[in-house]
Parts: structure tokens; C-alpha cells; sequence
């Protein structure tokens, strides 16, 4: 049934969609409407273990939340351009001011989202790259690409240059 | 390097690498870099937990959404059509009965099991919670009805709802298994109408009683697994 296959994966859920979003009131909102999506096309769903395919729709439940936030159209990911939002904050060199170097946090937040989302998915929820693959709908090789290009980032950002964000 | 510390090489090449990397002076840098970011991520950056309350609201909305996934489509034509069944064949000697008192009662609490799928009213209270589902009836009926729930046998408690059953008010508990929905009608009695399991056109109602409160579980499962869910609620009862 429905909750018996989904309900575990609440908290992998909630985690996705807090550090996609950010913050704690859009993370609840997007699970619940997640967990709602999830519900009306669970006759789609085909297997045992539900968290990848949960985790598909918390995402792109995020990317329907974030184009509406921002007053755009969805926008695919271009791997070359920086762009993310105007609301996106502080690069690494401004995180890492005063002398202080950027908290290992602060510069996963600061990354693009898309980023921020593998590496979630790889360190965090510890999901292999076949289930990321699921979960974004990208090819294996897409995943590896942008996961190694996520910790290069992040790295950059914690050893305080300025490659942490967009402009 | 990367694939190889994510785990995610298969055995043989996965011994090459590691055989290359120990061999390797200037892949030392990189994998020791790699290794102590994603230690720093696994300690500093927070894994973030659901409130407690958020799971309860989930439950809630599914069960908003399931009165109108379920009603729309499945439960009114379904029970549109065993209505019509139901009522042509009430007639006809389908019923399991010795007598027609028996008869009228089976007629009337299979009844009241398809009239609780029928429209939005299955559930009163709709909650998993057995701790908050045995409460709610306290003012609304006289008696407080004992609530079980089976979930991890695979029958989870969906709520309860207030009913009337041949006569007296009655609280109804409403399980599931997989798509089907069992009422368990309970109210203090400790007689019988003297049969303990009745049939109707693929409706099953099995009885029992408990310390002088009479259960009736009714369900179109099949009669062998509505049963095995009496089982679990009564497990005294003879196996048949």
C-alpha cells in the first residue's frame, strides 16, 4: 500500500527537498505536495523500493516550486552557464571574508542547485549513481560529470577562492 | 578515481585502480583532498530530519485525496454496479442463512459496509493512530470500543466512523488490505444472531465476541484472508 512503500523515505525526502529549497517552511510544503503527486501516479509506479522514485518527484516538485518562485519558465540546467536565480547569494570569496574561510555549509548552500542536489544525493543519502540517474532523469555519465564538478566547486569554495556560485 | 572511492567500480577494475593509486606519487594529493571533503560534508553538513507532526499531515492529506481519488471512479461505479447486483439478488436464495432473521441481518450490515464506501463518508476520524482514534468515540457512544491496529501485518487501520447496525449505534474501524476496505462493526453484546460467518454476493462478514462486545468484520476479501485478519483481532477463534 501507498504509505507502507513511501512513508519510510520521509526523512530522505525532507532532506532533498530542505537543501534544495533551503529552508524548513518550502521544504515541508514541497513534501507534502510531493507526497500528493507521488499518491495520483503511484499506478506508474513499477518495483519494491520506492525511494528514487520519490526522490524524482521531490525533485521535480522543486523545480516546479523554484520556476514558480522566480516567475520563469522552467529552465534546463545548462552545464556552462552559471545561472541560477537573482536570489542565489554569495560567492566563496564573499563568504570567505575577513579572513575567515567559508564554512563547508555555507558553501554548499551557495551552490547551484543542481549541484547542491548530486551532491546530497551521493554524500548524504549515499544513493549510487544508478539511483541519482533515476532521480534526475540524466545519464549515468551526466551524473559522474556534474558530481566531480560539484565537489571541484565545493572545494574551491571551502579553500576560499571565487569559484563558488553565480554572479 | 572518483567511481572508485564512491564504491562504485566492480570488483576487478576495482582492484586495478586501488593496485594503481597505491603506486601513484602524484595521485596521492588528489585522493587525499577528495576523501577529507567528503568526510567534512558527511560531518558538517546537516542531514536534515522531517518534524514529528509532518507525517500525521501527510496521512491526512492522503486520506483528503483518497476519498476523491477512490470516490470519483472506483468506489461509485464499482458500488453503483453491486448495488444494482445486490438489489436484484436479495431475493434470490444467495444468502448463507438457517433463518430470515439472519437473513435481514446480514442484508443490513452488508449494506451498511457498502454504504460506508460510497460518497465521502468511510471515515469519521481518519487516523492510523489507534491513540487517537479510541478517544474520539468518547461522547459519541455510550461504550469505548477497543481499537487494534495491524499495520506490520498488513492490514493498517485507516480510522473509525460512528454507524448504526440493526438497531443500536456501533462503531465502525475501517482496516485496509491492499485495495480492499474491511468494516469491523463493534457495539456490547454478548449475544449472536446465531451465525458466525454470513455471505452475500462476494461480501464476507465474520462475527465473534469479546468481553461482551460483539465484532463484525465485513469486507468483499476473499473469505480465507478476512479470516486471518479475524485471527489477528481474535486469535481464540477456531481456524476453519
Amino acid at each position: 500500500m501507498f504509505e507502507q512503500i513511501f512513508l519510510p523515505h520521509l526523512d530522505a525526502a525532507y532532506n532533498l527537498a530542505h537543501w534544495l529549497t533551503r529552508n524548513e517552511h518550502d521544504a515541508e510544503d514541497i513534501v507534502q505536495e510531493a507526497y500528493l503527486r507521488a499518491f495520483r501516479y503511484f499506478d506508474s509506479f513499477r518495483g519494491t523500493d520506492g525511494k528514487a522514485w520519490l526522490l524524482a518527484v521531490v525533485r521535480n516538485t522543486c523545480l516546479t516550486w523554484r520556476s514558480r518562485e522566480y516567475g520563469m519558465a522552467k529552465i534546463p540546467f545548462d552545464e556552462e552557464v552559471h545561472h541560477d536565480s537573482a536570489n542565489l547569494p554569495t560567492t566563496g570569496s564573499q563568504l570567505a571574508t575577513e579572513g575567515n574561510l567559508a564554512s563547508l555549509r555555507d558553501c554548499m548552500e551557495s551552490l547551484p542547485a543542481e549541484f547542491r542536489g548530486v551532491l546530497v544525493m551521493r554524500e548524504l543519502e549515499e544513493l549510487p549513481y544508478k539511483d541519482i540517474a533515476e532521480v534526475t532523469g540524466l545519464p549515468i555519465g551526466t551524473v559522474m560529470s556534474r558530481l566531480s564538478r560539484a565537489r571541484q566547486r565545493l572545494q574551491d569554495c571551502v579553500a576560499g577562492r571565487t569559484k563558488g556560485a553565480s554572479q | 578515481m572518483e567511481p572508485y572511492l564512491d564504491g562504485e567500480l566492480d570488483a576487478s577494475i576495482s582492484a586495478t585502480v586501488r593496485e594503481h593509486l597505491a603506486s601513484c606519487p602524484s595521485c596521492e594529493e588528489p585522493q587525499r583532498r577528495l576523501i577529507a571533503l567528503r568526510a567534512g560534508i558527511r560531518s558538517q553538513a546537516p542531514y536534515f530530519r522531517a518534524p514529528a507532526r509532518l507525517s500525521a499531515q501527510i496521512g491526512t492529506a492522503l486520506r483528503g485525496a483518497d476519498r476523491q481519488a477512490f470516490t470519483p471512479w472506483r468506489w461509485v461505479a464499482i458500488a453503483a454496479s453491486l448495488l444494482l447486483a445486490v438489489s436484484l439478488a436479495w431475493n434470490v436464495t444467495s444468502l448463507v442463512t438457517r433463518s430470515s432473521r439472519a437473513g435481514l441481518f446480514a442484508q443490513n450490515i452488508i449494506s451498511s459496509h457498502i454504504h460506508s464506501l460510497m460518497g465521502t463518508h468511510l471515515l469519521d476520524i481518519p487516523s492510523s493512530d489507534r491513540h487517537t482514534v479510541k478517544p474520539w468515540f468518547n461522547g459519541k457512544l455510550d461504550f469505548s470500543p477497543e481499537v487494534r491496529d495491524f499495520a506490520t501485518e498488513g492490514f493498517p487501520l485507516l480510522g473509525g466512523r460512528l454507524d448504526y447496525i440493526d438497531g443500536h449505534p456501533a462503531a465502525a474501524l475501517v482496516y485496509q488490505r491492499r485495495q480492499h476496505v474491511i468494516n469491523v462493526f463493534t457495539w456490547p453484546s454478548s449475544s449472536t444472531s446465531g451465525e458466525t460467518e454470513l455471505s452475500a454476493n462476494g461480501y464476507h462478514a465474520v462475527y465473534w465476541s469479546s468481553s461482551g462486545m460483539t465484532y463484525w468484520a465485513v469486507s468483499d476479501l476473499r473469505a480465507g484472508e478476512l479470516r486471518q485478519f479475524v485471527n489477528l483481532y481474535n486469535p481464540t477463534s477456531p481456524p476453519k
